[in-house]
């Protein structure tokens, strides 16, 4: 058997192409439309989108369309059509101030100012499948529309009430309850990973843009196996929001700011417990972490949030216990992009005859290597019993 | 109180698009001159997170943008997504805004029904979610 190097396969390749879309659509059903995606599987929408670095919501329904529901094949679908286009600007500064919130929640003080908003959520239904939602059509629309109207009624339309808080870490500064982050040299631009490489010990705001467009799956295990025990973190949740973010650009001709729309995200702060301070002198504190994605994504908010805390505490060297692999920033951050390692793990399927064959070669001389050591053991035996004679 | 540029931004295309037809409506049909776009571009978005106050980029926003000159004034339209005509009815109101001695005034009360409309939305948007407001007993 030979193993040897090959090319060509196009027509093979093109016809596998054709079979997936010929699959997608050979069951008979309805072919999905945009709008329905986009509305009916918000969260596909939005990993799609925060994983892919790219808010376009009716592109992350095709995208996810186009990958049968892969969320990592969507997210790469959608930062590839992002390297097709020009980036002209960079937004002014946002802030999750400004978010007008359907969702607010704390889990680490019962009273807020402005009060907690469980907004649209699951977390505390249990898990029962809805057999009514196999049956659904048209007419739940309406019905939708009615109970939305009936939700309006009950909550209370006020003249400019539109969801605007102040935040609950903001408080906690006041009250000099949580650390402040090391300063990091000021520059005019935060660290753009993707026109520069990461070299580590890195910037945070590269770790905090890493994690932005890392995989949700990826960053939960990190951050989950640091809270459970292979690491330090003990995290409470100071705030979790919600909702929609007004993003403004610099006006090209007179510099004023002007809105281009508003975007849907999440944004959260996490606490770390108490004990977060390298310098005796100072009263202990809070370490607090951040994160933030494109739409409604709350486990990836909250880990990334656990994970900028966790390793924010270990460069200032205030872990205690065990640091865990979480607290490797280099191994976090090299290892938390899906599609990075989707790429490379998912590569292994592609032709790798040449290398192979290489192996192969190095199987054969350890083969002929472990053939002859017998014959050269029994000369060296010999001899060490001659001498001995 | 909603900027022009949020109210125009955020109201349905549609409506946005009639005011600008009504602005063209007053020129000649070679008073307008596309400088660039409309073109689908990436807005890099530059977030402050909450613990520190520092910048970071959380990503790139898919917008549209036009660039172009309405009877010489300049005007400006950007919007979240691909819609060329509502980033060029965006450029067009822009430009219609700015000429000087303000002879698109009219355009004002039109686009301050705009904002009114916008902020119910936005009132009615928070009402469905305050029905949710929770207070957790504590034992």
């Amino acid at each position: 058997m030979g193993y040897v190097a090959v090319r060509g396969g196009s027509e093979a390749v093109a016809r596998a192409e054709e079979l997936v879309a010929c699959l997608r659509l050979l069951g008979g059903s309805t072919p999905l439309q945009l709008p329905q995606i986009r509305d009916q599987l918000r969260h596909a929408v939005s990993r799609a989108m925060h994983e892919g670095a790219l808010y376009a919501p009716l592109l992350a329904a095709l995208a996810v369309k186009q990958a049968e529901g892969d969320s990592i094949e969507a997210a790469f679908l959608l930062r590839a059509y992002r390297t097709t286009l020009p980036r002209v600007i960079a937004s002014l500064p946002v802030s999750g101030r400004d978010m007008l919130c359907l969702r607010r929640i704390s889990a680490s003080f019962k009273d807020i100012p402005g009060g907690q908003i469980l907004g649209p959520a699951t977390d505390y239904l249990i898990r029962l499948l809805q057999p009514t939602l196999a049956d659904e059509d048209v007419a739940a629309v309406a019905q939708a529309a009615e109970q939305y109207a009936r939700l309006v009624e009950m909550g209370g339309r006020r003249s400019g009430e539109w969801g605007c808080f102040p935040k609950v870490a903001d408080y906690m500064r006041q009250e000099k309850m949580i650390v402040d982050i090391p300063a990091e040299p000021v520059s005019s631009d935060p660290f753009d990973i993707t026109r520069e490489p990461l070299t580590f010990p890195c910037p945070r705001s590269a770790r905090l843009q890493a994690m932005a467009q890392a995989d949700t799956s990826s960053l939960m295990s990190f951050a989950y196996s640091s809270v459970r025990g292979y690491g330090d973190a003990h995290p409470t949740l100071v705030e979790l929001r919600y909702g929609y973010l007004p993003v403004q650009v610099a006006h090209p001709l007179t510099g004023e700011a002007i809105t281009i729309g508003e975007i849907e995200a999440t944004e959260a702060e996490v606490a770390s417990k108490a004990h977060s301070v390298v310098n005796s002198n100072e009263p202990p504190r809070f370490n607090v972490g951040y994160g933030f994605a494109f739409g409604q994504s709350e486990l990836k908010v909250m880990s990334m949030a656990i994970l900028d805390s966790v390793l924010t505490q270990a460069r200032a060297g205030s872990l205690s216990g065990e640091s865990g692999p979480a607290a490797d920033e280099e191994f976090v951050l090299l290892h938390c992009d899906g599609i990075e390692a989707s790429g490379f793990v998912a590569h292994y399927k592609l032709p790798h005859y040449v290398t192979f064959e290489a192996d192969l070669r190095v199987l054969d001389r350890a083969r002929d290597h472990v053939a002859q050591r017998p014959t050269r053991l029994g000369q060296l035996v010999d001899q060490a019993l001659e001498e001995q004679v | 109180m909603l900027s022009v540029s949020h109210i125009l931004s955020c109201s349905p295309p549609h409506l946005v698009c009639a005011l600008a037809d009504e602005v063209l409506a007053r020129y000649a049909p070679d008073a307008v001159t596309f400088i660039s776009g409309p073109r689908c571009v990436l807005v890099q978005l530059r977030m402050v997170d909450g613990v520190a106050g520092m910048l970071f980029n959380a990503g790139d926003l898919l917008v549209t943008e036009t660039r172009l000159e309405l009877a010489g004034q300049f005007g400006f339209g950007m919007v979240l997504g691909r819609n060329p005509d509502h980033a060029t009815a965006l450029a067009i109101l822009d430009a219609a805004l700015r000429i000087p001695g303000d002879p698109h005034a009219d355009l004002r009360p039109r686009i301050a029904e705009l904002g009114q409309t916008l902020s119910e939305a936005y009132e009615r948007r928070f009402a469905a979610a305050a029905a949710t407001r929770v207070e957790f007993e504590t034992f």
